[in-house]
C-alpha cells in the first residue's frame, strides 16, 4: 500500500502539518482535494452565486434554503438591534451593582496611606465568593478612574504569574509600565536609562517610573490571592514594606473563601505588616435575579424566554456558581438561537408585506401549532370564515399577522406586568420569605400562577390587611396596575381614611380581631360559636373597599396571567428550547463517548436496516473494545480480551480474516482506551488491566 | 433483563454453556416475579433441569469466595468465539461439567445445600440484591430428585454440542477462553451484574477479595511493530466509512453557526468521540474562504496540541508572527506571559480577529493547570477567537469558575469516529499499557543481545540488578495485593531498586570495586535503554529495568545460563 494511500485512510494530511506544534493557516492547493470535499465545494460556489450581500453575512436561509435575502438579513438586523437594546441594560445593572463597592473601595485607595497605616501596607480585602468575574470589573473601572485623574494605576496580578519572586517582580513591574505606556514605553524604560542598566526584577525601576509619572497611588491586586504560595507572598510584601517610603503601594487583595481563612494561612510577622479594611461584593444570585427581571418584563421587551430556558439558566446559575456575565452570555446565546434557527424570528422586525409575501413562510405559520389551535379556536367560535381565509388565502394571513403578533406581544407584557403586581402585593402580605420575580415568572411563563397557591395566599391575606397597609400598597400598584378601577378605589379609600383619620387603622371583616368566639353553655356542653363581631359603619365600609380591591385583583391575574403556550405565534416571541442551551453551556462530554462507544449506532445513522443491538464486527473497532471492556470486571485479562474481541470479528467474516489486521484495530482501540483514561495497567498480574471509569458513574 | 432475553432467544441452540446460565437465570428470574416468558419455550427439555450444574453453581453464589472447582473446569471449557460477548460477558457459564466427575458435583450439591440453608437461616440485605438468597432456596427445593443422575445430563449437553460447536467453528480453536477471570466473580451472581445500577456495579466489581482472573498472557501472541500495525491498518476496510462521513457533512452544517458564535465573542469548545483534527482542517479553510472582509484573508492559527514538545511560548509567539507579521519583534520574551502582553498590545491597533484552532487542548503536553490559565488568558483576549478540541471524557475539571469564565466556551458535541491516528503513537501507547516499554529496544531478544556484546563484568551487573529486582517484586506482590489497583500514580512506574543498594551488591559480588566503574557500566546500560533511573519522593535515584516481569526471568535465565 502506498504511503498516500495510508494517509488517506488514517486521515492524515499528506504535507505532515499534523506533526507541527503550531503554524500558520495555508489553504491547501485547491486541485488535489477538490475531490475530499464535494459537499463543500458546492457551498461556496451557492453563496457565491447568490448577490455579495448574502455572501457576507452570517445567517443561513432558512426554509430549505428558500428564505429570501431580505428576511435573512433582517433577522440579523433585529436580533442586533433587540440584544444590544438588552445588553445596555445588564450593562447598568452592572454598574449599578458594582457602584457602591467600587466608590468605598476608591475612597479608601484614596484616602490611605502608609501614614494613616501606622507605617503598614494599606491592604483592601475584597471577598467576592462566587461572583469572581465581578472583580475583574471592579478593577478594570478601578484602573480607569486613577489614570484618568493620575493618580496612580492598578496592577493586576494572578496566581500563574507568580511563580517565583523574581518573575513577580518582573511581572509587576512590566505590567506597571505597560498599562499606562504600552509595551513599546516598556522597552523604551528599560533601555532609554542613565546608569548602568537594571535587571527587570529592580524595583529601583519602578521607583524611577513613580517618580517620572507622579504616581501617588499604585495599586497592586491579586485576584486569586489564596491560590498564591504563602511563602513567595510573604516575601512580598516584606519587600513590599521596606520600599512602601519610594513607592506608594496600595494592595488589594481578593479572596474567595474569607478573610479568616486567608489570614490562617499566612505568618503573623506577615499579616503585621498589612492593615487595612474589608469590602464585600454582592453575591452574584441577586445581581442575576435583577438582570433577569428587567430583561422579561421591560415594557419595549419583544423577545420573551419560555419556562425551559428560564429554569435551564437558573439551574446552571446556581449548579456552577455563574457569573452575572455568563448568565447574560447564556441569555445572548437564547437570542442568538432564536434569530439564527428560527425564521418566524423575522416577524418581529415589523416587516412590510413584500418581506412576508413568501410562500414558504406563509406555510410555516399555518403549519404552527399555535395556529391550528387559534383556528380550531375560530371554528368554535363560528368565524369559519376568517379560518378558511388564514387557510387559503396568502395576503389575507399576512395582513393578519402582525396583528395578532403585536396582540399576543402584549398580552405577555401584560403577564409580566400582572408579575410585578403579585410581586408587589406579595411584598405587603408575604411576611418571612420573600418570593423573588423570577420564581413568579417561572410559573407564569408555564401558566401555572394565577391557580398557584401564592396568588391564593396573597389573596386571602391582602383581604386582612388594614387600612394604612393598604393604602400603602395601593399607592405602589399605581403605576402598575393600570385600570380606573384601581384609581376609583385609591379615591374612595383616601376619602374614607380623611373622614376617621385619628380612630387608627381601620380593619376589615375578614381580621381576625374582628370576629368573636362566643362560648355558651347548653345542656352542660360548651358550645364555641363565630360570629362577626358589629363593625363600625367605617370598617363595614372600609371591607366594602377591600372587597373591591380583591376583586380587581382576581379578575386582573385571571385575565392577564394567561399560559403564554395558548398564544397564537408565541413561537415567535417565545423563545422556549431548553436544548442548544443546555448541551452548549452544561455539556457532558463524557455522557457523549461512553454513548458513542456503547451504541455507536446513535451517532452512525446507518444507511443499512439492520438493526444491531449487539456487538458486532460492523461497529467501529473502539465501540466493540469498550463493550466488552463493559462487561468485564475491575480487572481486565488482556488475553482474554484480546480473545473476544477476536472472536466478533471472526464469527461475522465467513472467509476468514486476517488476525494481524484485527490484532492493528485492537491495538488502536486500546491505546484509545487508554488515551480516555478509563483502563490502566495493573501490575496485580501480568497481563491484566485495571478498570478505572464505570459507565454512568 | 434484556441481555437474558436475547440469550434465551437466540443463542441456546449454537452454546451450551451459555444455556445452563440461562436456565439458572430463568429460573432465578421466574423466582424473582421476572419470569422471560418468552424466552422459555425455547428452552427444551434438558436444559429446565439443569440440576447438578445449579448445585454446582451454588456454592459460589452462596459464599461468593470459595469457587476453586469451578474455577478449574471453567478453565477447561473449550472456546466459543461465535458468542464471544456472551462469553466475555457473562463468565459463569463456561462450567464445563466434563470436569466435574458426578462425585464431586454431588458433594457440592451437598455442600450447596448446607450453605443453601444456611443463608436462608441468616437472611442479610447483601443477599437480597445478591439474588443468592432465591437460589438457595431453589436449590434447597429443588434438587433433591435429580441428584442421582447429575453427570448424565451434564456430559449429554455439553458434549455433543461442544463438538458440534468445534466442527462447526473450524480447526481454528486454539486458546480457552475458560477462565474468565472476572468471570469468577461474577459467578457469584450473574444475573444482578446486567440490571445494577452503575454505583452498585462500581462496588459489586470492587468487592475486596482474590483477584479472578484467568492466568492466560499474551506470552504466546506475538505483538505487534510499529511497521506492522501500519501495514495491517491499511488493509483494514471500515464498514462505516459513510456514516462517518454523513456525520462529518452534519457537522459541516454547523460551520455558520461556529462563525456567528465567534462574530458574538463566544469561543468554541468541541468534544465528543472521535479525532476531529480533520474537521477543524475543513473548518479553517471555510473561515479562509468566507471570510467577512473581501480584502483582507483571515489570520488563522492552528496548534496541535497532543505534538509532545509543544509549549505555551511557542503557540504565543506563532500567533504574534501571525499577526504582526514582519514587524515582530527578533526577541519575544522567555515567559509565555510576556509574550501575551506582546500580543495583547500588538492587538490593540489590529482590527482583523485572529482565529486560534487548538486540536486536543486536553493533551497531555497541554494538560497542565498554568498552561491552561495562560490559555484562558489567551482566550479571554479581545480579537482572539479561539476554537478548541477536547478528546477525553473528563475535559471540563481542567477549568475551575474562573477560567471557565475566561473562555466563555460553548460546547458543541462533534463525535466523529474517526481514529486519532497524529494524536496518539498506538504501538507505544499499548505497549507501555501492557508493561512493554522495553519494546523500542527489542524487549528480552534486544537487551539478551546487547549483554552478549558486553564485558563479563557488566553482564554479570546486570544479573545482579534482575536478581534484585525479581527478588522485590515477589516481595512486592505480596504486600500490595488489594489496594495497588487504586494507587494511581505507581501503576506507571516501574519496581525499581535504590542506587546505593544496588552499589552494594555490586562490590559484594567483585563486579565493579569503584563507584566510578559503576556508573561507566550503568552509563552502557542507560545508552542502550536497558535500564531506567528517576528520583523517588526523598531525592533517591531508582533504578529499574523496562522489561515485563517474565522477560525480566527470561533474561536472568540467559545470563546465568550463558
Amino acid at each position: 500500500m502506498d504511503i498516500d494511500g495510508l494517509n488517506d485512510a488514517l486521515g492524515l494530511s499528506n504535507d505532515k502539518s499534523q506533526n507541527l506544534g503550531t503554524y500558520i493557516y495555508q489553504p491547501p492547493k485547491h486541485g488535489k482535494s477538490a475531490g475530499e470535499r464535494p459537499s463543500k465545494r458546492r457551498k461556496v460556489s451557492s453563496t457565491a452565486g447568490k448577490d455579495e450581500q448574502a455572501d457576507r453575512q452570517r445567517f443561513v436561509p432558512l426554509l430549505n434554503g428558500d428564505e429570501n435575502a431580505e428576511s435573512v438579513q433582517l433577522r440579523y438586523d433585529t436580533y442586533q438591534e433587540l440584544w444590544s437594546n438588552q445588553e445596555n441594560k445588564i450593562q447598568d445593572i452592572l454598574e449599578d451593582v458594582d457602584a457602591g463597592v467600587l466608590t468605598d473601595v476608591l475612597s479608601f485607595v484614596r484616602d490611605t496611606s502608609p501614614q494613616t497605616c501606622d507605617g503598614c501596607i494599606p491592604t483592601a480585602l475584597v471577598t467576592v465568593g462566587s461572583n469572581v468575574s465581578s472583580l475583574s470589573r471592579l478593577l478594570s473601572r478601578l484602573n480607569g478612574q486613577l489614570i484618568s485623574t493620575e493618580e496612580g494605576s492598578v496592577v493586576v496580578l494572578e496566581s500563574g504569574d507568580a511563580p517565583n519572586l523574581k518573575t513577580t517582580l518582573k511581572n509587576i513591574i512590566r505590567a506597571t509600565v505597560t498599562n499606562t505606556d504600552g509595551n513599546d514605553g516598556y522597552q523604551k524604560f528599560l533601555t532609554d536609562r542613565a546608569g548602568p542598566r537594571l535587571l527587570g526584577y529592580d524595583l529601583d525601576l519602578l521607583h524611577d517610573y513613580v517618580q517620572r509619572k507622579g504616581t501617588k497611588k499604585l495599586v497592586l491586586a491579586l485576584r486569586d490571592s489564596e491560590a498564591f504560595d504563602p511563602g513567595l507572598l510573604t516575601d512580598l510584601l516584606s519587600l513590599f514594606k521596606s520600599w512602601l517610603d519610594r513607592i506608594p503601594f496600595t494592595v488589594l487583595l481578593g479572596i474567595s473563601t474569607s478573610v479568616e481563612l486567608f489570614e490562617g494561612r499566612l505568618p503573623r510577622s506577615c499579616v503585621a505588616l498589612l492593615r487595612g479594611k474589608h469590602f464585600e461584593v454582592q453575591e452574584a444570585g441577586n445581581c442575576v435575579d435583577r438582570i433577569y427581571e428587567s430583561l422579561q418584563t421591560d415594557p419595549n421587551t419583544n423577545l420573551w424566554l419560555g419556562r425551559n430556558v428560564t429554569s435551564t439558566l437558573f439551574e446552571n446559575t446556581s449548579d456552577y456558581f455563574q457569573s452575572p456575565e455568563a448568565f447574560s452570555r447564556m441569555v445572548k446565546y437564547a437570542y442568538m438561537s432564536h434569530f439564527f434557527a428560527n425564521p418566524l424570528g423575522v416577524l418581529l422586525a415589523n416587516p412590510d408585506s413584500t418581506i412576508l409575501a413568501q410562500t414558504k413562510l406563509c406555510e410555516t405559520v399555518r403549519n404552527l401549532p399555535s395556529f391550528r389551535m387559534f383556528c380550531e379556536d375560530l371554528v368554535e367560535e363560528g368565524s369559519i370564515k376568517q379560518v378558511r381565509d388564514m387557510l387559503e388565502d396568502d395576503e389575507y394571513l399576512i395582513q393578519e399577522t402582525p396583528k395578532y403578533l403585536d396582540a399576543n406581544q402584549q398580552r405577555m407584557r401584560n403577564m409580566f406586568q400582572a408579575v410585578h403586581v403579585v410581586h408587589t402585593c406579595l411584598q405587603y402580605t408575604q411576611s418571612a420569605k420573600k418570593t423573588n420575580v423570577s420564581d413568579l415568572s417561572v410559573r407564569a411563563l408555564s401558566g401555572e400562577l394565577s391557580e398557584s397557591t401564592i396568588v391564593e395566599e396573597m389573596v386571602a391575606m391582602a383581604k386582612t390587611l388594614d387600612s394604612d397597609k393598604l393604602d400603602k400598597l395601593l399607592g405602589r400598584l399605581r403605576g402598575i396596575l393600570i385600570s380606573p378601577e384601581a384609581d376609583v378605589i385609591q379615591e374612595d379609600l383616601r376619602t374614607l381614611l380623611e373622614t376617621c383619620s385619628e380612630s387608627g387603622p381601620l380593619r376589615s371583616g375578614y381580621n381576625i380581631n374582628s370576629t368573636v368566639t362566643k362560648t355558651t353553655v347548653v345542656q352542660q356542653r360548651i358550645r364555641l360559636s363565630k360570629g362577626q363581631a358589629d363593625l363600625s359603619e367605617q370598617a363595614v365600609e372600609y371591607t366594602n373597599i377591600v372587597d373591591r380591591l380583591v376583586a380587581l385583583l382576581q379578575v386582573h391575574l385571571t385575565e392577564t396571567l394567561i399560559n403564554p403556550q395558548d398564544l397564537f405565534l408565541h413561537e415567535a416571541f417565545l423563545f422556549d428550547l431548553r436544548n442548544p442551551l443546555k448541551e452548549t453551556f452544561a455539556p457532558r462530554p463524557r455522557f457523549a463517548i461512553e454513548r458513542a462507544l456503547a451504541t455507536p449506532f446513535d451517532y452512525l445513522l446507518s444507511s443499512s436496516d439492520v438493526t444491531m443491538t449487539k456487538v458486532s464486527a460492523k461497529q467501529p473497532a473502539t465501540a466493540i473494545l469498550y463493550q466488552l471492556y463493559l462487561d468485564s470486571g475491575a480487572l481486565v485479562n488482556v488475553h482474554d480480551l484480546w480473545q473476544a474481541f477476536y472472536g466478533v470479528f471472526e464469527t461475522e467474516e465467513a472467509d476468514g480474516c486476517d488476525d494481524r489486521v484485527v490484532m492493528s484495530l485492537f491495538y488502536g482501540a486500546l491505546s484509545e482506551l487508554k488515551a480516555f483514561g478509563v483502563i490502566k495497567n495493573s501490575r496485580k498480574k501480568t497481563d491484566h488491566l485495571a478498570k478505572s471509569a464505570w459507565m454512568g458513574l | 433483563m434484556k441481555r437474558k432475553l436475547s440469550d434465551a432467544g437466540d443463542q441456546s441452540p449454537v452454546s451450551t454453556p451459555k444455556r445452563r446460565r440461562t436456565a439458572l437465570e430463568q429460573s432465578n428470574g421466574a423466582l424473582n416475579g421476572l419470569a422471560p416468558n418468552a424466552a422459555l419455550p425455547n428452552d427444551d427439555a434438558s436444559y429446565e433441569r439443569p440440576p447438578s450444574e445449579q448445585g454446582q453453581s451454588t456454592p459460589k453464589k452462596v459464599n461468593g469466595v470459595s469457587a476453586t472447582p469451578l474455577q478449574q473446569s471453567g478453565l477447561k471449557t473449550p472456546t466459543q468465539k461465535s458468542k464471544a460477548r456472551g462469553l466475555f460477558a457473562t463468565p459463569t457459564k463456561p462450567k464445563s461439567a466434563v470436569a466435574a466427575t458426578p462425585s464431586r458435583v454431588k458433594n457440592a450439591d451437598r455442600s450447596a445445600r448446607k450453605k443453601s440453608a444456611r443463608v436462608l437461616f441468616e437472611q442479610d440485605e447483601d443477599a437480597a440484591w445478591d439474588g443468592s438468597e432465591r437460589l438457595a432456596e431453589e436449590i434447597l427445593h429443588g434438587d433433591e430428585p435429580d441428584t442421582e443422575k447429575a453427570g448424565q445430563p451434564l456430559a449429554e449437553s455439553i458434549e455433543p454440542e461442544g463438538a458440534e460447536e468445534a466442527s462447526e467453528k473450524g480447526v481454528k480453536q486454539p486458546k480457552r477462553r475458560a477462565g474468565r477471570p472476572k468471570g469468577a466473580r461474577n459467578k457469584r451472581s450473574p444475573t444482578p451484574e446486567g440490571e445494577l445500577p452503575a454505583h452498585e456495579r462500581y462496588f459489586f466489581q470492587n468487592r475486596a477479595g482474590p483477584v479472578r482472573t484467568s492466568n492466560a498472557t499474551l506470552s504466546k501472541v506475538p505483538l505487534l511493530t510499529h511497521e506492522e500495525y501500519f501495514e495491517k491498518l491499511g488493509q483494514y476496510e471500515d464498514p462505516c466509512k459513510e456514516e462517518k462521513e454523513y456525520l462529518q457533512s452534519l457537522h459541516h452544517r454547523s460551520f455558520p453557526q461556529w462563525a456567528f458564535e465567534f462574530d458574538e465573542g463566544f469561543n468554541i469548545c468541541l468534544f465528543g468521540y472521535g479525532s476531529k483534527r480533520k474537521l477543524m482542517d475543513e473548518f479553517a479553510e471555510w473561515i479562509y474562504n468566507h471570510g467577512l472582509s473581501a480584502t483582507t484573508t483571515p489570520t488563522i492559527v492552528m496548534v496541535n496540541g497532543y505534538t509532545p514538545g509543544i509549549s505555551i511560548r511557542s503557540i504565543f509567539a506563532t500567533i504574534v508572527t501571525a499577526v504582526m507579521g514582519d514587524d515582530a519583534p527578533s526577541k519575544l520574551g522567555a515567559q509565555p506571559a510576556e509574550v501575551l502582553e506582546l500580543l495583547q498590545s500588538a492587538l490593540k491597533s489590529h482590527e482583523e480577529p485572529v482565529t486560534v484552532l487548538i486540536n486536543s487542548i486536553d493533551a497531555p503536553p497541554l494538560r497542565r493547570a498554568a498552561n491552561q490559565a495562560l490559555l484562558a488568558r489567551l482566550a479571554a483576549t479581545p480579537l482572539i477567537r479561539l476554537l478548541v478540541t477536547a478528546d477525553t471524557p473528563n475535559f471540563p475539571v481542567m477549568w475551575d469558575i474562573s477560567l471557565r469564565d475566561q473562555l466563555n466556551f460553548v460546547f458543541h458535541d462533534c463525535t466523529t469516529f474517526l481514529p486519532f491516528s497524529a494524536e496518539a503513537d498506538v504501538v507505544e501507547e499499548v505497549n507501555t499499557l501492557l508493561g512493554r516499554k522495553g519494546r523500542r529496544i527489542g524487549g528480552k531478544d534486544g537487551v539478551g543481545f546487547v549483554l552478549k556484546s558486553l564485558p563479563e563484568n557488566a553482564r554479570n551487573l546486570y544479573r545482579v540488578l534482575l536478581t534484585e529486582l525479581i527478588t522485590l517484586l515477589d516481595d512486592g506482590h505480596q504486600s500490595d495485593d488489594e489496594g495497588e489497583a487504586e494507587v494511581g500514580g505507581k501503576d506507571g512506574d516501574e519496581t525499581g531498586i535504590e542506587f546505593r543498594l544496588l552499589y552494594q551488591k555490586a562490590t559484594e559480588e567483585f563486579v565493579a570495586s569503584s563507584e566510578m566503574m559503576f556508573r561507566t557500566l550503568l552509563k552502557e546500560f542507560h545508552d542502550h535503554q536497558m535500564i531506567t533511573s528517576r528520583m523517588d519522593a526523598s531525592g533517591m535515584e531508582i533504578l529499574g529495568v523496562p522489561l515485563s516481569r517474565d522477560e525480566m526471568e527470561g533474561v536472568l535465565e540467559d545470563l546465568v545460563l550463558g
